[in-house]
């Protein structure tokens, strides 16, 4: 061994970390102090460093190129701070979850609403209440402008913990050359179960085409809100998926899901695709999100079937829809908490004027969506009309484990016809009732 | 731009500079103590290993044994719950027993079919026939490829109506007018679904390895059973067989380790539920998307006893069936 070498090996180690820059940090840099010289005219104080707030988001490549073009917008106005997008399209939550373990994770971050619980309880989110009564500047921090179903998903014991950037409504897209063909009317307002259902078996020509198509989507609690029944009680203490509304609810979506009468067979889904059977006018009525693309899909590729939106069916109760939505939160651990809230808010907005459906009143309009994705002009007024019934699922911390109980021991046995939804609603209750807070 | 190379590459200077100074304080340590210098110079230069083991291999696994005893949620610090983790799973977790059945049986069946087809692939392979070299590099493709290009690849070939092998079998279906398999949709079918995908293990690693072996069979051995009269199948399995085992004892142990712990083809191909979850795949959805790290670690913790246990009983097997050349039994 050769102890001088490693000594000078240490030694050049130590040479090239002196000679490299200092490494870049995120905090305002304090003024220069001024020099005591003869008197002379004072410069005018250097303008304060912008913070550097990171964003995290699951965004790809097309959807990061859209976001990037508001978060420049966001930049350019924003005077003390500078938004960065740190995107992670593969295993988010994974990353998500090892960047706060690592105490590194980015100051904002995307949630899908089933999330926003699960991390606000376990004190992973900042509480933003206070911040957002005292705003009483951005449009965004509005509070009452918000649908209250879609803010609510934010919400963890009374307070907020990040702001809502889209509502989607499911609504049906149909396909209206099948229609024509099968002499049926296009749907409308007046539509119920029992019309749907109808159109359906007489939309299905086994093996060609299916009336429409279920795979555990549409959820299946749009259908037992619509039947007057919860999966969750308002006050989260009970799970009364055993009652007659709820089963109603649930049996009516297990006599369709799979059944080659009315909807296409599991094996042929897993095959030929979930939505794309829909765009290739195999399925005439597909339950999708406001924001999807299947009624302008046929101008980027005349291949696609050309489809309508209608609202979906009504049922006993109401027409409730699902509503997916996503907030911006700030992470617990951020060191720079106004410069987060004030990028959170400002980014809300931004995306407010891409994204729909905003979930904003001031907002729901059709110039807003038309302006927003031009292709959904035309179905504009038809989305608007499914907001009043829309509601996201309701949540709590360990919704998790309630979710594996809701599709593997009561779902999932319900679409393989292993019982009827009143018997398995019996064996369900209580072990979804156990995951309850 | 330059800045930040410069960022990174200041820290690897550092910690470069900070192993150096620990193997220089080592080998004077290790020779104030009167050890010698051939024997200091060799633990000074293992010591970046050492302490890479030490910090990411042994200092984690150690870390996942404390948390398999606590409640632990990745976002707040651990509580401390004793045995409950791994009392839960034997006892209340509805999932748990499913899981290890299917992985279980999963190796079962997958594993000496593996090494059967193993066997099989490298026997031919080891013919002298001209062009063997590029048959050779063919069948060991399938090694080099993505493990989850290759499960969408597959997930393609099991497709119902258009996917390849139900296209090869229509002739025999049609023939005893049977309907088409739903290979990953019917829940029976799941099983033998991804123990056929696992034989595509069998062109690769497993037939290259066990190729060697062959190649390594001394021929004298062949032509004095050919004297003594033995016909081909004699010579495979008083000959072949025996000169092989130890090649074969190392692909069952590595299989059977690798098949308990099969998690990328589960991961990219959407089976349904109620054929049940493979332990690692459980594992992973109970850690990230239960925020149940305690539980996962407890979990973690239990395959690896299995796996132990099932490789000491090969060990211990092997005595009776494994033949070293030059070994005098006693």
């Amino acid at each position: 061994m050769r102890p001088k070498l490693l000594l000078i090996f240490v030694a050049i180690a130590l040479l090239l970390t002196a000679c490299n820059a200092p490494a870049p940090t995120s905090a305002p840099k304090a003024e220069p102090a001024q020099t005591q010289t003869a008197p002379t005219s004072v410069p005018p104080p250097a303008a304060p460093q912008k913070v550097k707030v990171r964003l995290t988001t699951w965004a790809g490549v097309d959807e990061s190129k859209e976001l990037q073009a508001v978060i420049d917008k966001v930049n350019a106005a924003a005077q003390t701070f500078e938004l960065v997008h740190e995107p992670a399209p593969a295993d988010y939550g994974t990353k998500l979850q090892t960047a706060m373990a690592g105490g590194t994770a980015a100051d904002l971050m995307w949630l899908s609403h089933e999330d926003i619980i699960g991390y606000a309880s376990r004190g992973a989110l900042l509480d933003v209440t206070d911040m957002l009564k005292a705003d009483t500047t951005n449009p965004a921090a509005k509070l009452d402008d918000y649908f209250e179903p879609v803010l609510a998903s934010c919400q963890y014991q009374g307070k907020y913990y990040g702001l809502p950037w889209i509502a989607q409504p499911v609504v049906m897209y149909y396909n209206p050359e099948l229609f024509a063909k099968a002499g049926i009317a296009e749907p409308d307002e007046s539509w119920d179960w029992a019309t749907f259902q109808d159109a359906a078996k007489r939309l299905t020509v086994p093996g060609q085409q299916w009336g429409t198509s279920f795979n555990g989507w549409p959820p299946p609690h749009m259908w037992v809100w619509q039947a007057g029944g919860e999966v969750i009680s308002t006050d989260l203490k009970t799970c009364p998926v055993d009652s007659a509304e709820a089963v109603q609810g649930l049996q009516f979506y297990a006599d369709i899901i799979y059944n080659e009468e009315h909807a296409v067979p599991e094996a042929v889904i897993a095959e030929q695709g979930f939505g794309e059977m829909a765009k290739t006018g195999k399925v005439a009525m597909f339950f999708g999100g406001a924001a999807d693309d299947l009624d302008y899909a046929y101008t980027k590729d005349p291949k696609n079937a050309r489809l309508k939106v209608a609202t979906v069916p009504k049922g006993p109760k109401s027409r409730a829809t699902f509503a997916w939505s996503a907030a911006t939160s700030i992470w617990s651990g951020t060191k720079n908490k106004q410069a987060a809230y004030d990028a959170m808010v400002a980014l809300t907005e931004g995306i407010h004027h891409w994204k729909i459906v905003a979930p904003r009143k001031s907002l729901a309009n059709v110039e807003t969506i038309a302006a927003s994705v031009p292709g959904k002009a035309e179905s504009a007024a038809t989305i608007l009309k499914a907001l009043p019934d829309m509601r996201p699922f309701r949540v709590i911390p360990k919704y998790g484990d309630w979710n594996d109980v809701f599709w593997n021991q009561f779902m999932d046995p319900l679409f393989h016809k292993k019982g009827t939804a009143a018997d398995l609603a019996k064996t369900a209750r209580p072990k979804l009732e156990a995951t309850l807070p | 731009m330059i800045e930040s190379y410069g960022y990174t590459l200041s820290h690897y200077c550092l910690v470069g500079a900070g192993l150096g100074l620990a193997m220089l304080v080592a080998y004077r340590v290790l020779r104030l103590f009167g050890v010698k210098g051939e024997a200091a110079t060799g633990v000074a230069l293992v010591l970046p290993w050492v302490l890479g083991f030490l910090i990411w291999t042994l200092g984690p696994i150690l870390a996942s044994l404390y948390f398999s005893f606590t409640d632990y949620d990745v976002l707040q610090a651990p509580t401390w719950v004793g045995t409950a983790n791994y009392a839960t799973m034997f006892t209340a977790d509805p999932d748990f027993w499913p899981s290890m059945r299917l992985t279980f049986l999963y190796g079962l069946l997958s594993v000496p079919l593996g090494m059967a087809g193993a066997l099989g692939t490298a026997l031919l392979l080891a013919q002298d026939i001209k062009g063997i070299g590029i048959w050779r590099t063919i069948y060991y493709l399938p090694a080099v490829l993505p493990a989850a290009a290759t499960a969408v690849l597959w997930r393609w070939m099991f497709s119902p109506s258009a996917g390849l092998i139900n296209t090869v079998l229509s002739p025999l279906l049609n023939l005893f007018s049977l309907a088409r398999p739903a290979w990953f949709t019917d829940v029976r079918l799941v099983l033998p679904s991804f123990v056929i995908m696992s034989l595509w293990g069998v062109f690769g690693a497993n037939t290259v390895i066990l190729l060697a072996g062959i190649k390594n069979i001394p021929r004298h051995l062949y032509e004095a059973a050919e004297i003594d009269g033995a016909g081909r199948w004699a010579q495979f399995l008083h000959v072949t067989l025996p000169m092989l085992s130890p090649t074969l004892f190392y692909t069952l142990v590595v299989g059977i380790i690798a098949a308990m712990q099969v998690f990328t083809q589960p991961m990219f191909i959407n089976a349904p539920r109620q054929a049940g979850l493979f332990m690692n795949v459980y594992i992973y959805q109970q850690a990230f998307g239960r925020y149940r790290m305690g539980y996962a670690a407890a979990l973690g913790w239990w395959l690896l006893v299995v796996i132990l246990v099932l490789t000491l009983l090969v060990f211990r097997s092997s005595a009776a069936w494994v033949y070293y050349e030059g070994e005098r039994k006693r």
